[in-house]
Order: C-alpha cells, then sequence, then structure tokens
C-alpha cells in the first residue's frame, strides 16, 4: 500500500506550499501540491485607480519584487495607449536584469543549495583541498587556503555553540548528500558570500526606483528623471554607480554561480533523470528592444513547446479567450457560471470560498478542493513555465547565445540533452539565463549612455496621466518573464476606474493542482516517479519542488 | 519521531563515509537530537549548555505575507545579515531561510519554544486572517492565528515586522477580504514593538534587533508602539527636498523641467509630510537613495491604512463615500457653488417674497422722511 | 400686531466690546487660516529657474497659517471664557435654544426667513434680539468645526512643535488613523466653514435688508434697534 507522507511547510522558498505524496516501493507516484494561504489582491485592486494598481500588485512578492509592478504598468499603458519612452524600455530592462542575477544568485545559494550542500560536512573538509578546487574552476580571487579555513573555523565555532540557528534540522548526512567535504566547504563560503553580495546588486533598484524590496515604478515610464547637470536627477554620479553594481553583478554570476553550478551540478547528474513531468514548456517573452509591441525585438523569444518536441515553436496570444484560462475545480473559489468552466482572464473572477478540512488537519481531501491556487491552461494543455521553458525556447528558436550556452554546458557536463528535461536541467538552465542576461543588462546599460549621450533625456510620458484623457472603456494585458516564468495581468479599466484585474503568475502554472480531465500541472508531475529514500526526511521531494523556486505569495495572490 | 535508532545509523555509516569523525557526528546528532526535542540524559547536558550561553534565539513566522521583509532583512549592510546569523542571534525557524522543511521545521521551532520559554522574541511577517475561521492561511496543517497564540505564549518579546503584522498592509485594504489583521489586535498580552513600512528599511530591522541584544532590553517606543529611534520624524521634517517644498517649488507632473532639477514632489501626492519613517535619514540600501530621491513621491508605506489613503498621484485622499474622483476640494468647491447659487436665489426669492413686508416698512418711515428738518 | 405709522426705536446695546472684538479676530484670522490652507493644499504651479536659496513663500505660508491658527485658538478661548462673563445675549445659554420659546422662534425663522413664507399676522416680537434660534444653532455647530479644526490642526502641528501645548494634541492624529486621514478631515472641515461663512453673510446682509435695524453695523458698534414697545414698561 502507498504510504502519504506530508511536507508542510516547505521550506526555503516563498510562501505556503504544502506537498502530499503517496510513495510506493520508494518512489512517489502520485502527489498534490497546495497552497495554503490567500490575501485576495485581485478583489483589493478593483475599483482603484489604474495609476495605483502598480504598487498593490507588486506586494504580491517581495522576493520577485518588481516583476508585479512592471506588469501591471505595461497592462494599464496597453489598455490606456501609452507608449513610454525608451529611455524608461532600458531602465525598466535594467531593473530586470538586476532582479535575475539578484533572484536567481539567492535561490541558487540560500534557497536551493541546502538541498545538495551538507554545511556539516564541511567540518571535516580540507580547505587547502578547497582552494585547489575553486582555484581550478575559477579566477574568483578570494579563493586561498587561508580564506577558506576562516571559513570553515567560523561554522566550526557556530556549529560548537551548539545553536544551529537556520541550520537545525537540516539533511545533513542525508544518503542523497554527495559532495564531498571540500566542495561543500566551497559552496558554504559562498553561500555566505553570495548573502553579502546580494545586497550590493539590488542597489540598482534603489538608485532608479528608490529602495529594494518593492522600488517604485510609474504608468507612463519612470519617475527617476535623467538630468546630467544638476544633483536633482540622475546624472554621471548615478549611471556610473550602476555600471559598477552590474559590472561586478555580471562578474559574481560569472566567476561564483556559474562555476559552481556545474562544479556541483557534476556530482547529482542522476538528477538529469529525475523530476521531468509532462514535458510542455511556454514562454511569454520579454527584455523588449523596440517597446512592448513589436515582440520581434525580445531578447527573450515567446513561444510554446509540446511535448518536449524543441523542433515546433507554437505562438501564444494573450487576448486569445481560448488559449488562456483558468479554473477553480480544485481551488478555494466559486464561479459564479459554475466551477469546471474555465475563464479568460479578462472576465476572471476571485470569490474566496474556503471548503477544505478544519484545521488542524492531517491530510487534505484531494478529491475535494484542496489549495487556493487557481489552475491555468494553454488550449487546455498544463505548461511549465520557468527558466528551462525560456532556455527551451531560446534554444529551439535558433538563438546563438542560448545554443552556446546550453551546449556548452552539456558538454562540460556530459550529458545529454534529454538531461535538461529534469530537476537538474531547471536548475541549470536558471544559471545559464542569469549569464545571458547579464550580458543583455550591461547592452541595455550601454544603450542608455548612448540615448543620453545623444541628447535623450526623456523619462516618462505624461501626457495621458491624467483620467480626463482616458477612455471611458478599455482593457489591456500586460506580461513578462518573471525570474520563475511567464507572467501576466489581465485589466480592464472602466470610468477611470479598475473594473476588472486578473494576475495568472508563473508558480500559478507550475503550482496549481489538477484540472477537470484531471492534468496535473508541473510540480504534481514532476514529483512522479521520483525516489525517495526515507519518506521521513523528504529531501529528494523538496529538491524536485526548489528546483522550481516556489513562490506561494506569487501563485495564489 | 525519529523513533528508530537504526535508521540514524544510517546516517551515520553515509556521514563516515562522507569523510566525517565521529566527533563531528556525535556533536551533530547530539544537537539534532535536541532540536527534535528527545530526552536522553547526554542531550539533557547540552540543552543546559544552550541555555547557558545562547545567542538570542529567535523565532520568525510567516502568515499573510510577501517575504519583502525577509528580504529587506538579508539586505541589511550594518550589520550584514551572515553575521546576524552566524554571531548575534539563533535564528531557529523561519519559513524562507531555514534548512529544514516539513516535520524537521516545526520540529525546530518546538525545542526552541520549549528550551528557551520567556526567552526567545517572535517576529512575525504578515498578518493573520481571521475571516473563514483562520482557515485562509494555515501551516503545518493549523491555522495562523492558532500558530501565532503558540508561539507569542513562550515569547519575551514579539516584533512586528513591516505594515502587515503591524498594520494589516495590502490584503488588509479595503474590501479586506480575508479580514486581514496584525498582531498587536489579536496578541495583547506581550510587549510588541511594530516596524512598519513596507518594507521596513533593512538597518531598520537589524537596528532593532542589534538594540535588543546590544543594550540588553527593548527599545524605547512610540505611543503607537514604533521604535522612536527610527519611526519619530515624518519623512518630510528630514527630506533633502525640504527646501523646495519651503519654496514653493513644485514638481507638477513627472519628468517635467522641475522634476528634473529635484523640485519637490508634494504636488504629484507625495506623502512624506504625512508619513513616519526613517527614509529620509538612514535611506535606503545602506543609504543608496530612497523613493523621493529618486523621484517617486513617497506612498506613505509605514503609515497605518496607506493604501485606502490613495490615489497616490493626487495630494489628497478620495473623499470615502464619494465614489468617482472625488477630492475634497472637489467636493467642497461643487457644495460652496450650490450654496453660492443657493444663497443667490434665495436673495432673488426674497426680493419677491419679502416685497410687501419691506414696503410696509418702508411706508412706515415715508411721514419721517417728509419730516426731516434738513437734507443736510 | 405690525402697525403702521411712527415707531420709536430704543438704541440698544447687545455685542459688547469682547464679542465684537472675538468676532473680527475670528473672522480675520479665519479668513487668513482658509486662503493659507488652501494654498498649502493646492500650492499654485511656479515653472522657473530661481534657486530655493532665494525663496521661502511656501514656509511664509505656512508661518501664516500657524500664526493664525494661535490667534485663533486665543480668540476662541476668550470667548468661551467671555460666554460666562459677558451679557445675556453673549452667554453661553443662547447657544442652546432648546426652550419651549427658543424652538418656537426656530419655527418661524425657518418659515419667515428660510422658506420665506409670509405669516398673516406678523409678530414683530419675534424678531431676536440677539441671535436668533438658527443663527444660535449654526453657531455652536460652527464652534464644533473650529474646535475640530483646533484639534485636528494642533494635532498635525505637534510632531513639529517645540513648545509643550501643540504636544498637547499628539493623540489626535493617531486617533484618526494618521497624518493623512487628519489632514483630510482639516481639509474637508475647512469647505464646511467657508459654507457657514458664505450663508452666514448673506443672512447677516439679509436681515440687515429686511429688518432695517442696524444688524450690519452691530457688529462693528454693538448697538440694534429694537421698537420701544418691546422694553419693559416696569
Ligand atoms: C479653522 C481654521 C482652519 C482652516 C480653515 C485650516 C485650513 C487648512 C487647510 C485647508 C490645510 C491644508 C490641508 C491639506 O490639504 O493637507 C491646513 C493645513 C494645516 N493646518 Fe490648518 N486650518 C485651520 C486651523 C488650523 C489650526 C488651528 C491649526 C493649528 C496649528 C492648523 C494647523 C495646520 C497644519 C499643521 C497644517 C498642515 C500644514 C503643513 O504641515 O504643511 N490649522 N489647514
Ligand atoms: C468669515 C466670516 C465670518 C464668520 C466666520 C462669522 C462668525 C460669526 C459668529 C461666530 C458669530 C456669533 C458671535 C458670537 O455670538 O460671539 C457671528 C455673529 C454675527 N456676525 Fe459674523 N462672521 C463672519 C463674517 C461676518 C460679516 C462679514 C458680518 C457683517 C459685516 C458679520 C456680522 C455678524 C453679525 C451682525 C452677527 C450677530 C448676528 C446675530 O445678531 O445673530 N459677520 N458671526
Ligand atoms: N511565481 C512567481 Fe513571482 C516570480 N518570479 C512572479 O510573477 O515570485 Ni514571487
Ligand atoms: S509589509 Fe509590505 S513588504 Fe512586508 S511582507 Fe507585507 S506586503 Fe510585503
Ligand atoms: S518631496 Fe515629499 S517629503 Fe520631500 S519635501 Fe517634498 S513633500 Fe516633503
Ligand atoms: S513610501 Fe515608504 S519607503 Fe519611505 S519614503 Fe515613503 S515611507
Ligand atoms: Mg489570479
Amino acid at each position: 500500500m502507498a504510504e502519504r507522507i506530508v511536507v508542510d511547510p516547505i521550506t526555503r522558498i516563498e510562501g505556503h506550499l504544502r506537498i502530499e505524496a503517496e510513495i510506493k516501493d520508494g518512489k512517489i507516484v502520485d502527489a498534490y501540491s497546495s497552497s495554503t494561504m490567500v490575501r485576495g489582491i485581485e478583489e483589493i485592486v478593483k475599483g482603484r485607480d489604474p495609476r495605483d494598481v502598480w504598487a498593490f500588485v507588486q506586494r504580491t512578492c517581495g522576493v520577485c519584487t518588481t516583476v508585479h509592478a512592471l506588469t501591471s504598468v505595461r497592462a494599464v499603458e496597453d489598455a490606456l495607449g501609452i507608449v513610454i519612452p525608451p529611455n524608461a524600455e532600458l531602465v525598466r530592462n535594467i531593473m530586470e536584469g538586476a532582479l535575475y542575477m539578484h533572484d536567481h544568485v539567492v535561490h541558487f545559494y540560500h534557497l536551493h543549495a541546502l538541498d545538495w550542500v551538507d554545511v556539516v560536512s564541511v567540518l571535516s573538509a580540507d580547505p587547502a583541498e578547497t582552494a585547489k578546487i575553486a582555484q581550478s574552476i575559477s579566477h574568483w580571487p578570494k579563493s586561498s587556503v587561508g580564506y577558506f579555513s576562516d571559513v570553515q573555523k567560523r561554522i566550526k565555532k557556530f556549529v560548537d555553540s551548539g545553536q544551529l540557528g537556520i541550520f537545525a534540522n537540516g539533511y545533513w548526512g542525508h544518503p542523497q548528500m554527495k559532495l564531498p567535504p571540500a566542495v561543500n566547504l566551497l559552496a558554504v563560503a559562498h553561500y555566505l558570500e553570495a548573502l553579502e553580495w546580494q545586497k550590493e546588486i539590488v542597489k540598482v533598484h534603489t538608485i532608479f526606483g528608490g529602495k529594494n524590496p518593492h522600488p517604485n515604478y510609474l504608468v507612463g515610464g519612470m519617475a527617476c528623471a535623467i538630468n546630467t547637470d544638476d544633483p536633482g536627477g540622475i546624472n554621471a554620479e548615478r549611471l556610473a554607480y550602476v555600471g559598477h553594481l552590474l559590472e561586478e553583478g555580471k562578474r559574481f554570476v560569472e566567476q561564483v554561480y556559474i562555476p559552481d553550478l556545474l562544479a556541483i551540478a557534476s556530482f547529482y547528474k542522476d538528477w538529469g533523470a529525475i523530476g521531468q513531468g509532462f514535458g510542455n514548456y511556454m514562454a511569454y517573452g520579454d527584455f523588449p528592444t523596440n517597446g512592448y509591441h513589436d515582440k520581434a525585438g525580445f531578447k527573450f523569444p515567446s513561444g510554446v513547446i509540446l511535448n518536449r518536441d524543441i523542433s515546433e515553436i507554437h505562438p501564444i496570444d494573450h487576448r486569445d479567450s481560448t488559449e488562456i484560462v483558468e479554473y477553480v475545480n480544485k481551488s478555494w473559489y466559486d464561479y459564479a457560471g459554475g466551477n469546471d468552466t474555465g475563464l479568460h482572464p479578462w472576465d476572471g473572477e476571485t470569490k474566496i470560498n474556503y471548503s477544505g478540512p478544519q484545521p488542524p488537519y492531517e491530510h487534505l481531501d484531494v478529491d475535494q478542493k484542496y489549495s487556493f491556487i487557481k489552475t491555468p491552461r494553454w488550449k487546455g494543455k498544463p505548461m511549465e513555465v520557468g527558466p528551462l521553458a525560456r532556455v527551451l525556447v531560446g534554444y529551439a528558436s535558433g538563438r546563438e547565445e542560448f545554443k552556446e550556452a546550453v551546449d556548452g554546458a552539456l558538454a562540460y557536463l556530459d550529458v545529454p540533452v534529454t538531461a535538461l528535461f529534469s530537476t537538474l536541467g531547471r536548475t541549470a538552465a536558471r544559471g545559464l539565463e542569469t549569464k545571458i542576461v547579464a550580458g543583455w543588462t550591461m547592452e541595455f546599460y550601454n544603450q542608455l549612455l548612448t540615448n543620453i549621450k545623444n541628447g535623450d533625456s526623456r523619462m516618462a510620458n505624461a501626457e495621458k496621466l491624467a483620467p480626463s484623457t482616458w477612455p471611458k472603456e478599455c482593457k489591456g494585458v500586460g506580461y513578462m518573464e518573471a525570474p520563475r516564468g511567464g507572467l501576466a495581468h489581465w485589466v480592464k479599466i472602466k470610468e477611470g476606474k479598475v473594473a476588472n484585474y486578473q494576475q495568472v503568475v508563473p508558480s500559478t502554472w507550475n503550482a496549481s493542482p489538477r484540472d477537470p480531465s484531471g492534468q496535473m500541472s508541473a510540480y504534481e508531475a514532476c514529483l512522479i516517479d521520483t525516489p525517495v529514500a526515507d519518506p521521513e526526511l523528504p529531501l529528494e521531494i523538496i529538491r524536485t519542488i526548489h528546483s522550481f523556486d516556489p513562490c506561494l505569495a506569487c501563485a495564489v495572490h | 519521531m525519529i523513533e528508530t535508532t537504526e535508521k540514524r545509523q544510517t546516517y551515520y555509516e553515509s556521514i563516515i563515509a562522507n569523510g566525517f569523525s565521529r566527533r563531528d557526528f556525535m556533536k551533530f546528532t547530539a544537537f539534532m537530537a535536541a532540536y527534535l526535542g528527545l530526552e536522553s540524559s547526554a542531550i539533557g547536558q547540552i540543552d543546559k549548555a544552550l541555555k547557558t550561553t545562547p545567542r538570542l534565539p529567535i523565532i520568525w513566522e510567516h502568515f499573510q505575507e510577501c517575504t519583502c521583509c525577509s528580504e529587506s532583512f538579508i539586505r541589511t549592510d550594518h550589520p550584514i545579515v551572515a553575521d546576524i546569523l552566524l554571531d548575534k542571534v539563533s535564528l531557529d525557524y523561519t519559513m524562507t531561510l531555514m534548512a529544514a522543511s516539513g516535520h524537521q521545521a516545526e520540529a525546530a521551532k518546538k525545542a526552541t519554544m520549549e528550551n528557551f520559554k520567556g526567552e526567545y522574541i517572535l517576529a512575525v511577517e504578515g498578518s493573520v486572517p481571521m475571516g473563514a475561521d483562520g482557515n485562509l492561511c494555515c501551516i503545518a496543517g493549523r491555522s495562523a492565528i492558532d500558530q501565532l497564540r503558540e508561539s507569542a505564549a513562550g515569547a519575551k518579546a514579539i516584533i512586528a515586522w513591516g505594515s502587515c503584522a503591524s498594520n494589516g498592509c495590502v490584503q488588509s485594504a479595503r474590501p479586506n477580504p480575508t479580514e486581514a489583521t496584525p498582531i498587536h489586535k489579536i496578541i495583547k498580552d506581550k510587549p510588541i514593538i511594530r516596524v512598519p513600512g513596507c518594507p521596513p528599511i533593512g538597518e531598520v530591522m537589524a537596528g532593532v534587533i542589534v538594540h535588543v541584544i546590544a543594550f540588553g532590553k527593548l527599545p524605547e517606543l512610540d505611543s503607537q508602539g514604533r521604535p522612536k529611534a527610527f519611526y519619530a520624524k515624518r519623512v518630510h521634517d528630514s527630506c533633502y527636498r525640504r527646501p523646495y517644498y519651503d519654496a514653493g517649488l513644485f514638481v507638477e507632473s513627472f519628468d517635467d523641467e522641475n522634476a528634473k532639477k529635484g523640485y519637490c514632489l508634494y504636488k504629484v501626492g507625495c506623502r512624506g509630510p504625512m508619513t513616519y519613517n526613517a527614509c529620509g535619514t538612514i535611506k535606503w540600501n545602506n543609504g543608496v537613495s530612497y523613493p523621493i530621491q529618486s523621484g517617486h513621491g513617497c506612498i506613505g508605506c509605514s503609515e497605518d491604512n496607506f493604501w485606502d489613503n490613495g490615489p497616490f498621484y493626487e495630494r489628497l485622499t478620495n473623499v470615502p463615500g464619494f465614489g468617482i474622483e472625488e477630492t475634497a476640494d472637489k467636493v467642497g468647491a461643487i457644495a460652496t457653488g450650490v450654496v453660492g447659487a443657493g444663497v443667490v436665489a434665495h436673495a432673488v426669492a426674497a426680493n419677491i417674497q419679502k416685497r410687501k413686508e419691506l414696503k410696509k416698512r418702508v411706508e412706515a418711515g415715508k411721514d419721517v422722511e417728509k419730516n426731516v428738518e434738513r437734507n443736510i | 400686531m405690525e402697525t403702521t405709522g411712527i415707531h420709536t426705536f430704543k438704541r440698544i446695546y447687545v455685542w459688547e466690546g469682547p464679542v465684537r472684538a472675538f468676532h473680527w479676530i475670528n473672522a480675520f484670522s479665519l479668513l487668513a487660516l482658509a486662503v493659507t490652507g488652501v494654498i498649502i493644499a493646492n500650492p499654485p504651479a511656479i515653472m522657473s529657474g530661481a534657486e530655493a536659496t532665494n525663496r521661502y513663500w511656501f514656509g511664509i505660508t505656512r508661518f501664516v497659517h500657524f500664526a493664525a491658527a494661535y490667534i485663533f485658538t486665543l480668540g476662541m478661548v476668550y470667548r468661551l471664557c467671555w460666554a460666562f462673563l459677558g451679557n445675556k445675549y453673549a452667554n453661553w445659554r443662547v447657544f442652546f435654544p432648546y426652550t419651549k420659546k427658543g424652538l418656537h422662534n426656530l419655527g418661524h425663522v425657518i418659515k419667515h426667513d428660510i422658506l420665506l413664507m409670509n405669516p398673516k399676522n406678523s409678530d414683530f416680537r419675534e424678531i431676536a434680539v440677539g441671535h436668533n434660534a438658527l443663527a444660535a444653532m449654526a453657531y455652536s455647530g460652527l464652534f464644533i468645526l473650529m474646535a475640530i479644526q483646533i484639534f485636528t490642526g494642533f494635532g498635525l502641528y505637534a510632531d513639529n512643535a517645540t513648545w509643550w501645548l501643540p504636544k498637547l494634541f499628539a493623540w489626535v492624529v493617531p486617533m484618526l488613523g494618521g497624518d493623512a486621514a487628519a489632514r483630510l478631515v482639516h481639509h474637508i472641515v475647512m469647505w464646511l466653514i467657508v459654507i457657514f461663512s458664505v450663508i452666514h453673510i448673506y443672512l447677516v446682509l439679509y436681515h440687515d435688508w429686511l429688518e432695517g435695524r442696524g444688524e450690519v453695523s452691530s457688529m462693528f458698534g454693538g448697538y440694534k434697534f429694537i421698537r420701544k414697545e418691546r422694553v419693559k414698561k416696569d
């Protein structure tokens, strides 16, 4: 008989995720993904001033902070027909690029690494060996024996104190932990370095948006005016600061993140066959270079891959009411027109109605509704979104930079292309795209400098900012590639107020419960067949789940 | 949970295989066991050691939130978060950073609640939904209210991080579909430090913790439970654009000439004059900038109820109850206009209606007029 | 009882010096507060290259507002004392015309002056010597509005103040739910006071026009005129 295990809370993610899995003969045979927290942001923004909505929906998530703000201003600008100046687009791209670097690095070291890295094993590492490994894989200057030995001493003192803090009860010594102590020490040293580094790259947001988390956006452009001859605006010092931060960020990604990723991955190649899922991948595309409406100018191409067939890419239309719809057949909401039909987000509804078990409970009743996440489908099919989807779509579109990155990594690890469709592939794709995006971000930065040099200092288009200039009724859609995948917001505006607002979020796609035809979404599907050595210690489950970088505040909102 | 010693034997083997020394392993398992709340004589000893030289234990709960408070916290520059976590506090439970998940995570929390009863700090990120019997936020199959009451019971003090925990933040904005409720409205019998902001500044968060450790006591709070050190002044009162405000030089619309000169953002909705926070003094992300310095007005993110004080780009809030786009001025001007028109209408009507009465009075004086002695 | 023919009017001292002084201090400080308040709420657009160093007009506007606020508040306190010291027209009781006589007068004022009905036999005794009942009620309403301004105003001011007096009001702002709410209340009440003033000035002029007994000048000289018949014979 299958054994039902529960992992709740799943930690090192954003939000409240609960996994229930059936295990039989050491393998997962069935899995259920649920989010157990809801806020109702879509209801809260109804009736608000559309110019304010970015701030509300930005608070959907403080981890992928900015993505909902950007998506919202795009949606509202789309509805009101506002075209933003090129500089504003560049600044938004630069901020998004900085977010990718931050979010992916933090995910790798602070949210994912402890699934693969044994902190306690660091105590028995030989710092000299670690230094040798470090120097062999990267030029990163902090690689001396003394440095690693200091880190080791620090960890030792920490462990000796008896208070393990965030490392208490971790999966140390688990049979699935495969790294040699020297590599563990390297990873832990970089865990601490990354923790210190990550607070730097976000300063790009602080300069353009005033703070991070939750920098400021503006319908019509950005609020940070350019003035090269005044302390009041973005001037040479501010731009130099951004340039410096981006260079440092890129260097960290290239010299620390990527080498560590590949080094660690080489000990876990078996995970290139675990966590595969259904093989449908979707990317909306992002990083416009010629305005939001010119998809051809996007750095990330858009499209859908079905059944791992990378020879064909299917186009997506966010405005077509038959393509993207959301179901609530297994989610704690009610649709006025019945719970088995899907609604296109422009006509979406968010009426919370909890019907799960009364807490405290042992198990969810998965035959009934079992999550606060709605279930989105594209033409009736479940989709996986995220770094892997983006990299695959980029690869399949024949974009050179993707080909180079992917083929290089596959060669380095000596694994076949099929290893991409896996937990390992997901984690690797995240690193590869970070490097690509870091490169683009420098391009955007240089373009911004060129524009300013050529005398264009426009940053916002305030022409249609006054509600009196708006049509009586209009609707729009904003989409982007958030770090965790394709994100879109649909807005309807009526008499100057938001009449309806719906967010369909990357983690909504991946973490949702089943649809009316019983199809699983990505988390559930990818858990099937995962081996579990010890059901009491669900390390394998959190590895695959973490490979998606879950964000439940996003997923439910 | 870990009832079977054999199982640990297996870890032991694998750990040795991974190059640990036996001593390391003993130490580790003992701590792990202690955290799992196991009873044995050896563990009892360690338990004592834990209690004699502890870093400040913290349990950090996550309820209805967006994790930006945790994110802000890890951005602190002085001290950096690694130093806080390794040297100053023992963050024994936090869904964002802790290695353990599921039962292991809950067990770590339980161990701290038991071993450090009355000594640990409870940090809360997020509000608690009181709607639907509290079922709208559950962790480990238990409701947020239940979890909060339990972890608050043994806490020395509570830190309510961010606007969510200290005023309900975005989810409590109209119509507050989940009845999101801040912590001080639920827990009444513990000292609560409210650290509002969406999120609060990282250095402010670290500062609150450092204060507790360095001075051995809670920071002094204002009448609303906020540390005076960071919330005693309005953003406006420490804003570097203040001279432009006093000089009456304002940004009229975004990216206009005045915006490029860095004039005051009051007229494009800046809430600095109504917002208590340290943004103007400490600034953000180690002093790099703050909203106003980057050209956007303050939206008042540390004030109670700030989400319902919009629209953010208008100087004043919409008048509640006046649906569409009505600011106080519009209502006021229209009302005054109506009254003015009423007055004029009344005056006209009075001239008609009261003609007789007035005439009577005027008539009554006619003979007097005739009999006036002199014309001058 | 209206009779034609020559009437004898008696000059009668209604508004004592302190009341008149209060009235005009109040009227002018309110005018200053409303004007500066509107400017504070909605500063005019100045697109100029001038540097902030040489300008301070907005600061001065706020200074005038706060200075006027103090004068205005002192005036209020002064008037409050006079409600216990002054003559019967100034006494606090007149602001509570909820007696039989008072309500009767209220009915008359509403019918005669507001709805402009013409009673068959208008009785000159209905014409109030001091405030009529409706006016008295309006003034008590106005006093409440002015008190709200003082509380919210000093509440907002408390954190800038170095003196203890404004700090006494520090509790008001949190009670209302923060600075934004307090400013909104302060702002809305300004409009209510403006509306009062429009009606008040009109009605003063109306009464002066209709009754012809020196209503307007009474607030300068203190005297009104009443018919000799109304003076008690004893
Ligand atoms: C009854 C007469 C008053 C009127 C009509 C009046 C009107 C106003 C108005 C319209 C504003 C602008 C509010 C906004 O839109 O944010 C304002 C602001 C203010 N008023 Fe008054 N006010 C009055 C009395 C007072 C009093 C008695 C005080 C006491 C000190 C006061 C203190 C303030 C303060 C502190 C502000 C905020 C100004 C700033 O900080 O820039 N007001 N007033
Ligand atoms: C902002 C403008 C004004 C305000 C707020 C105002 C307010 C008041 C108040 C509060 C009283 C009651 C005084 C007391 O009993 O202590 C009053 C009475 C009076 N006011 Fe004004 N006043 C204003 C303007 C004027 C003007 C312009 C005039 C005429 C020139 C005027 C003439 C009078 C008269 C005649 C009375 C006595 C009314 C009566 O007999 O019932 N007021 N006013
Ligand atoms: N899922 C998700 Fe997000 C992202 N990336 C948003 O759209 O994390 Ni909070
Ligand atoms: S206070 Fe704001 S920043 Fe913090 S968790 Fe709540 S929504 Fe996020
Ligand atoms: S920008 Fe805002 S906080 Fe700064 S002076 Fe102007 S109104 Fe005050
Ligand atoms: S919006 Fe918040 S971050 Fe500071 S400047 Fe205002 S309090
Ligand atoms: Mg949604």
